[in-house]
């Protein structure tokens, strides 16, 4: 049992030093944990998901909507919560010089999406279409997904597409650590407050002794030294457990996307 | 035309300057040609390595871009691209995109250049395969295509410019280097090569100098100048001394000759003289006789004394005459009329001895327009007369006649001889040396006018000869004639 290290599971994160990040991250965890942990970083999050539900994770940093997606096997560790709260938007994105101002300008452009399993990356903008009346395919001429909300912003940035679906948190955090990247693109629309990608874990591994303590760690990051140093470099207050209501926002979307796919 | 006469001018240039400067551009020629042999060689090698640089580029490109290309997964082909370009922090890979197998754009590092479905052709323009790349030597930037090959087929191709700036600037920097160093060290050696060939060919430049300044009378080199060793210019030197020598022991043989036509010519005069003198004394001694006999009759020895005086008085002006002519040497008297009356007198015992009928014609007046010196004229004068009545047959005629022209003194001696022969012409004509004998005094008479600067006219006449000498009035320069006088003294 000591042998056995503690996996957890992450999709590229946002920052070009991922790496001090996932070391921060590996660090507190471990401190608080009292035992080896892995940190298993996985292109999409339908890799990461799928391991977590296989049992190849025992926990796993996911988003929103592939927790919604597979929420009858899934629970809820804790939420990260930024400037005071469990909450993010998704930003719609353009070049800087492009003079959309909403997203029916963006007809038959080119558009990046994150990655089609993320609530902000992707079914934000294809919800919205969906209340337009129209899909992704339809709507643009062509989209690509970059896997990672910064490539979505470099992307953008570059003029590889015109217009991108991108997590509004790393946004934010991208315009203060990296302002040169963010300073290429414009947000032309930004979604209501939704539920923050939260730390999920099996429905039934949830009274496991290991979960329990990880649950304890995770939700008291901010008492630690280790902890802190993490939730200052994810610009994060701490963690936070779900309210049965967090999710809503993002469920609501599910539907309206699911009915449009019909 | 132009060439000519550039090449005429270097014809003229002396060879002390012509072979050093040639060694000079010779060397400056090999370095150059040496230089152009190894920029040649580093172009050579500099193209080699820009086509190997090309070829690696692609070939990592064509490895990472493979699998993103077959499934035309854009962003991770951009992403690809991007991550190949900050590899050289933008400095290597300027620009670099990717198409499809329908040359339809995937991605490129600046999609703005290259959206994304445009077609690679237009960025294709100019692009050279790597194997077969011809880096232009001015360029900064090479543009690349080749076929995206993976796993064996081709997926897709890639349009990439590299910036090859600092291999130009390498390239630009070796070739400062080498031109800088072998500028250096080719004007170091041509400079030594133009300074040693210019010390080997002094003693041909001193040789020439020497001959330049000695004025047709070669001298000597001193030994100390003459080059050590037994080299070519050793002997030349040497060579060239012994020629100086012996021209010098010939214008000696000359001089003594043309020393010894004056003794003759002396000689001549002076046989005459002894009879001028001879002939009074007998009349000189019968009044001395009278004197003594009739001692006591006063009228008589009045008489005798003055016969006694007036041959004595012949006697000294011959005497005096005979001296002026020697004592010419001394002194630069000008001519005068006065001259030419102790002239008629030397010559006229000689015209009387061979019976001979002399016609003398002085038409000057009491003082000359100009001056010229009396010693060379009256010697002039004195050869000429005496060469004519030696040529006159005995009982014929001799002519003198000076008068003064626009050209200066002309004196004319004509005789009814048998004419001037070629030996004798070429004496008073001309100055290369001559045999001995016939027409003695001539060269003599030939070198004295030139001296003065005037010239000889031998007139064609029907019988006998006549010729003329014109001498040219100078302005009052003492000295003059002294000064350039090389004759030896002769006084006697």
């Amino acid at each position: 049992m000591a042998a056995r290290p503690f996996r957890l599971g992450l999709t590229p994160v946002f920052l070009d030093n991922d790496a001090v990040v996932l070391a921060a991250l590996q660090k507190a965890i471990m401190r608080g944990l009292g035992m080896p942990v892995e940190m298993e970083q996985r292109r999409t999050y339908k890799e990461v998901t799928e391991m977590l539900l296989e049992g190849a994770l025992d926990a796993a940093w996911l988003c929103g909507y592939p927790y919604l997606q597979h929420e009858d096997r899934l629970s809820v560790v804790g939420v990260p919560v930024w400037n005071g709260k469990p909450l993010y938007r998704s930003y719609l994105i353009v070049g800087q010089d492009d003079d959309a101002t909403d997203l029916p300008d963006l007809a038959g452009g080119m558009h990046a999406f994150s990655d089609p399993d993320s609530n902000s990356g992707f079914l934000v903008t294809a919800s919205d279409l969906a209340l337009m009346g129209t899909r992704p395919e339809d709507f643009f001429r062509r989209f690509i997904f970059t896997y990672g909300h910064r490539n979505v912003v470099r992307a953008v940035a570059a003029g590889l597409v015109r217009s991108g679906s991108v997590d509004g948190y790393v946004w934010e955090v991208l315009r203060e650590v990296e302002p040169a990247l963010t300073a290429g693109t414009r947000v032309i629309r930004r979604s209501e407050w939704l539920g923050f990608p939260p730390v999920c874990c099996r429905k039934g591994a949830v009274d496991d002794p290991v979960i329990r303590r990880f649950t304890e760690v995770v939700l008291r990051f901010d008492a630690t030294e280790e902890g802190r140093a993490a939730l200052k470099l994810l610009r994060l207050d701490g963690m936070t457990p779900a309210t049965p209501t967090l999710y809503d926002g993002i469920r609501r979307r599910m539907v309206i996307f699911r009915r449009a796919q019909g | 035309m132009a060439g000519g006469g550039l090449l005429g001018a270097w014809r003229r240039l002396s060879l002390a300057v012509r072979v050093p400067v040639l060694v000079s551009v010779l060397m400056i020629a090999v370095a150059a040609v040496a230089s152009q042999l190894v920029l040649s060689a580093l172009d050579r090698q500099q193209v080699a390595r820009i086509r190997e640089l090309a070829r690696q580029h692609v070939e990592a490109l064509s490895v990472a871009l493979g699998p993103h290309v077959l499934r035309k997964d854009i962003w991770e082909v951009y992403d690809t691209l991007e991550r190949a370009a900050g590899a050289s922090n933008g400095r290597r890979t300027v620009f670099s995109a990717v198409a499809d197998t329908r040359g339809r754009v995937l991605a490129a590092t600046d999609p703005r250049r290259a959206p994304v479905d445009s077609p690679i052709a237009k960025l294709a323009q100019g692009a050279q395969r790597p194997d077969q790349l011809e880096p232009g030597t001015g360029e900064s930037r090479i543009r690349l295509i080749a076929p995206l090959v993976y796993q064996g087929r081709t997926v897709g191709q890639v349009v990439t410019e590299l910036d090859i700036s600092d291999l130009l600037e390498e390239r630009a920097h070796a070739r400062r280097l080498l031109l800088f160093g072998n500028g250096i060290v080719t004007l170091f050696l041509a400079l030594v090569g133009y300074m040693a060939t210019r010390r080997m060919l002094l003693p041909i430049t001193r040789l020439v100098e020497r001959m330049q300044e000695s004025e047709g009378t070669p001298r000597p080199i001193p030994p100390e100048e003459i080059p050590a060793g037994d080299s070519e210019m050793a002997r030349l030197v040497h060579t060239y001394n012994a020629m100086a020598r012996s021209m010098a022991e010939k214008a000696e043989v000359e001089r003594r000759l043309a020393e010894r036509e004056r003794f003759v010519s002396l000689g001549r005069l002076a046989s005459s003289l002894a009879h001028e003198i001879n002939n009074p004394l007998g009349g000189l001694l019968n009044a001395a006789d009278t004197i003594n006999r009739y001692a006591d009759r006063p009228e008589v020895v009045r008489q005798s004394a003055t016969l006694i005086e007036r041959g004595l008085r012949h006697l000294r002006d011959v005497t005096k005459a005979t001296l002026e002519m020697n004592r010419l040497d001394r002194r630069a008297q000008p001519l005068a009329r006065e001259d030419f009356e102790d002239l008629q007198l030397l010559i006229e015992p000689e015209i009387r001895h061979r019976r001979q009928r002399l016609d003398w014609r002085v038409g000057l007046g009491h003082a000359l327009s100009g001056t010229l010196p009396a010693a060379p004229v009256r010697q002039i004068a004195i050869n000429l007369l005496l060469n004519a009545a030696q040529a006159a047959e005995p009982g014929g005629h001799v002519g003198f006649a000076v008068q003064e022209t626009e050209a200066g003194l002309e004196i004319t001696v004509e005789d009814d001889g048998p004419g001037l022969g070629p030996e004798a012409r070429r004496r008073l004509l001309g100055a290369g040396p001559v045999p001995q004998g016939g027409g003695v005094g001539l060269r003599m008479v030939h070198d004295l006018v030139a001296r003065l600067g005037g010239h000889v006219e031998i007139d064609d006449v029907v019988r006998g000869s006549r010729i003329r000498v014109i001498l040219p009035f100078r302005a009052a320069e003492e000295g003059a004639w002294a000064a350039s006088r090389a004759q030896p003294a002769g006084e006697g």
